[in-house]
């Protein structure tokens, strides 16, 4: 292959020389060409400026005249003719010959007479010939008698003339033929070297022809050749790439395997923590708690990590409030700085050009978390402040935070590998502070796929400072959000606000997940008090209604809502429910509400719900195909969510699943013991539906058996060895 | 007196020549003065319509100036009219010139050379000079071999 490849580059490598060479080579020819054909022009228009009259004509002429005045003097002679009239005749055949005489010496001709001495001579010795006899004639013109002898004279006079005429006449003709010849010559001379320039040309292009043919044989081969290469480096990539997916794949999936039990390990924690537990023993658990929290944060990081070496970094913007989001971020903090002794500032300006601008919160969030935490974990009893101001960087809008602490600090070549993936600043930090090194190599990536710039500026010994900016473009209102993660299902519906009424974090996340995968906005409330309170700030296109909830249920809720006096009350509200039966239905109906869903929703059900409010939204017709499907395939149910959300938020529905299932078993077991009938059928409730939503039927079923007939501690520890079944079975 | 007004000048008979003939047109005439031939003296052609003109050729050394009644002035003089016309010199050189050379051309028959009248020695008394100084398209072989001089005859054919 190589070899090929090589072969062909000489190839064509030699033959570009060759080419080279020979456009060289035509081109002088063609100038020496075009210098030749110059040449035959000049000649031409010498010609054309050299039209001159015909010696030889002339010269012939001239003989001519010379003869027929020797013959008419010599009849005149023999016929002693001596009249006036044959005297004028006589005259006027002088007249006309010493006419052409003076011809010889003042035209122009075609032959230069003086630039051959042999002619020269002849006409030299004609001329004074022909001027010695002009007197003669005069004479006889002025009335002188002349004889018989006078004539004769003249006549024998007349001989060399005639001798010389002739001669001249042969000269001349000998003369023009040969330089006709001489000009044939080299007009002939300069058109076999034009013809044998042509023909060079003709042939360097015939070669430059072949030439380029070759080439081109040469250049179509390389590319075949190269086509190949192409192919089999596609190959070999592919083949790296799927070997460094299955290892990203791997890690992902280890991480999740950790990340489950560790999950159960963190919330039980947290459970034993909030009982009442001698200080040793608390301690301990804070230690378990705090252990299990850090390895989490490095597992979150390597799993990040995985992610983005996966190439998967998706960054998803939409608008944000990112100063809140910042605030919540320090608040988040705060605890975790005081366990350190450090006093954490937020510097967050409250005059602030645009409150909403198009990023990824959930992104900028992690980012301005992690600078938090490292500044926290490097710096004891001291500062950490988080400071945000608004830039402009080249001319466009930026957002810069800035986190800066009174730690350790870095020294300049510490600060070169700080964004460099596994590169701790040195052995032993990572020793006394633990961590991935990962973080900020996460936060750099997340930051360039944001277009923005990350940096730090430190003294060791004296504290650091992160910064980081993002372009701060400013949201429009209706701007249309594009869900970045699962953008091939691209669903042309119209944007609404909708609220989301469910009490359970489970079923809130999923409904929520399914309804932004439906690129609908959605604000979430615990209950009907808080759905009240959402809808007096804002307006709703749509509510989903949960009917069981603590503080005030979905009926209760639905009446406030249509008593209000404005527009809002009219807001198309269905019922999310699992009790499904016909009583169900006809308080729904009654309170107002304008349809109703069993649970668990799914993603279909939503977006038929959505399409039907946007139909008949004026017409509040109660949705037809509501359907009471319970007891579906509970398969396909969690094949929807992965497909939707993805298999990691799947396991993490199922994740919080379990830590949820934790607290609510707990809370049923002591709702029990208090007798406490109405919590305890709302606990159970609670749990039948978040266990439907993530696909654990046997689960609900145990849950809503339960609620049916009395309980007891038999059948409710059933439900719990039930429950950490199917935890174990995730785990495994 | 009105046709004295309207008619052309070459509408008249030709006057009998007074001085040396030197010029005898023959062939189809509408104005012959001598027989059926029209015969000029020199002051009979100096009387037409006249051009003059100062030029090269290559009978002559440097500028010279020619003078002369146009051609088709004595065409019109002897009422000749035909397609061609045969000029005839003194040494019995003969060329013809086809009539647009008369007409469309501004072709003389030169009588005198810088002023002076030519002799015979000086290829007089008439000589056929086409425009050299207006058209210099004119200068070349064609045009030398119908530039006829010591012209003694025209003949209308």
């Amino acid at each position: 292959m190589n070899e090929n490849a090589r072969k062909n580059g000489d190839v064509i490598r030699r033959a570009s020389k060759a080419t080279a060479f020979l456009q060289l080579f035509a081109t002088l020819l063609m100038v020496g060409l075009i210098y030749l054909l110059s040449g035959i022009y000049e000649k031409y228009e010498a010609l054309q400026d050299g039209i001159r009259e015909n010696t030889l004509w002339s010269v012939y002429q001239l003989d001519r005249e010379a003869r027929r005045l020797l013959e008419l003097a010599h009849v005149m002679g023999a016929d002693k003719d001596l009249t006036l009239a044959s005297m004028k005749t006589l005259s006027t055949r002088f007249d006309i010959l010493y006419s052409r005489m003076g011809i010889l010496k003042k035209a122009n001709f075609d032959l230069r007479l003086q630039d051959s001495p042999e002619l020269q001579t002849l006409v030299s010795e004609i001329e004074p010939l022909v001027v010695a006899k002009a007197p003669w004639f005069d004479a006889i013109a002025s009335g002188r008698d002349i004889d018989i002898a006078h004539l004769r004279a003249f006549t024998s006079s007349l001989i060399p003339l005639v001798e010389n005429t002739g001669k001249l006449l042969m000269s001349a003709n000998n003369k023009v033929s040969a330089e006709r010849a001489d000009t044939r010559d080299a007009l002939q001379s300069l058109q076999l070297k034009s013809g044998v320039v042509t023909a060079l040309l003709a042939a360097s292009v015939g070669v430059l022809v072949i030439m380029l043919r070759r080439q081109l044989r040469s250049v179509r081969a390389a590319g075949l050749v190269f086509e190949r290469m192409a192919h089999e480096l596609n190959v070999a990539y592919a083949h790296a790439e799927a070997g460094n997916r299955a290892k990203s794949q791997f890690m992902a999936t280890m991480g999740h395997e950790v990340r489950t039990p560790l999950n159960a390990i963190l919330g039980t924690a947290e459970l034993l923590e909030l009982g009442d537990l001698p200080e040793r023993v608390r301690w301990s658990v804070q230690t378990i708690r705090r252990s299990g929290q850090s390895l989490l944060e490095i597992l979150n990081e390597i799993l990040d990590f995985a992610k983005m070496e996966n190439g998967r970094i998706d960054v998803c913007l939409a608008p944000a409030d990112i100063r809140v989001l910042a605030g919540s971020a320090v608040e988040m903090m705060r605890d975790r700085a005081a366990e350190h002794g450090n006093t954490l500032i937020s510097d967050i300006p409250d005059n602030w050009a645009t409150d909403t601008i198009m990023t990824d919160a959930t992104r900028v969030r992690q980012v301005v978390l992690n600078l938090l935490s490292n500044a926290i974990k490097f710096t004891s009893n001291g500062a950490v402040v988080l400071k945000m101001t608004e830039g402009q960087s080249q001319g466009k809008p930026v957002v810069r935070f800035a986190v800066s602490d009174t730690g350790i600090g870095i020294d300049k070549e510490g600060q070169e590998k700080l964004f460099k993936p596994f590169s701790q600043v040195d052995a032993t930090i990572s020793r006394k502070y633990g961590g991935t090194g990962l973080g900020l190599t996460i936060c750099k990536e997340i930051i360039d796929s944001l277009d923005g710039m990350i940096g730090v500026s430190s003294i060791k010994g004296e504290g650091s400072t992160f910064w980081f900016e993002i372009p701060a473009e400013p949201a429009q209102a209706g701007e249309p959000i594009v869900d970045c993660a699962r953008e091939k299902d691209k669903l042309a519906r119209q944007r609404k606000n909708i609220l989301l009424v469910e009490d359970n974090i489970v079923n809130q996340q999923v409904a929520a997940g399914f309804l932004r995968h439906l690129g609908q906005n959605v604000t979430v409330a615990g209950d009907g008090l808080e759905a009240l309170d959402a809808m007096a700030t804002k307006d709703f296109d749509l509510v989903l209604m949960d009917m069981q909830m603590p503080n005030m249920d979905g009926i209760e809720a639905t009446r406030c809502i249509r008593a209000m006096e404005t527009a809002k009350g009219a807001v198309p509200i269905i019922a999310m429910t699992a009790n499904a039966s016909d009583d169900d239905r006809r308080l729904c109906l009654e309170a107002g509400m304008n349809g109703f869903q069993s649970k668990p929703i799914t993603l279909s059900q939503l977006a038929g719900i959505l399409d039907r409010v946007e139909s008949t939204a004026e017409r509040n017709d109660p949705p037809s195909g509501v359907t009471l499907e319970e007891g579906s395939a509970m398969n396909p149910r969690q094949e929807e969510i992965v497909e939707v959300l993805g298999r990691e938020v799947f396991e993490e529905l199922l994740d919080s699943f379990f830590s949820d299932a934790v607290f609510i078993l707990s809370a049923v077991s002591s709702a029990m013991r208090d007798d406490n009938t109405n919590n305890l059928d709302r606990l159970l409730h609670s749990l039948k539906g978040a266990a439907s939503n993530v696909g654990l039927q046997d689960i609900a079923d145990r849950a809503q058996r339960l609620r049916e007939s009395p309980i007891s501690e038999r059948r409710l520890l059933d439900l719990m060895r039930a429950v950490d079944e199917q935890r174990r079975t995730r785990a495994a | 007196m009105a046709a004295v007004i309207f008619l052309p000048a070459s509408s008249f008979a030709l006057d009998a020549p007074k001085g040396e003939v030197i010029l005898t047109v023959t062939g189809k005439l509408d104005h012959p003065n001598v027989g059926d031939t029209a015969q000029f003296d020199l002051a009979m052609l100096e009387a037409l319509d006249s051009r003059n003109g100062t030029m090269e050729t290559p009978w002559t050394t440097g500028k010279v100036e020619f003078s002369g009644p146009l051609f088709r002035a004595v065409l019109e003089a002897a009422g000749a009219h035909a397609d061609k016309f045969k000029l005839i010199a003194l040494n019995d050189y003969a060329a013809e010139v086809p009539a647009e050379d008369a007409l469309k051309i501004d072709s003389m028959l030169a009588t005198r050379m810088d002023g002076l009248p030519m002799s015979v020695r000086d290829k007089g008394p008439l000589f056929l000079i086409y425009p050299f100084d207006t058209d210099r398209s004119l200068y070349n072989e064609k045009y030398f071999s119908r530039s006829v001089w010591q012209i003694k005859t025209i003949e209308a054919e």
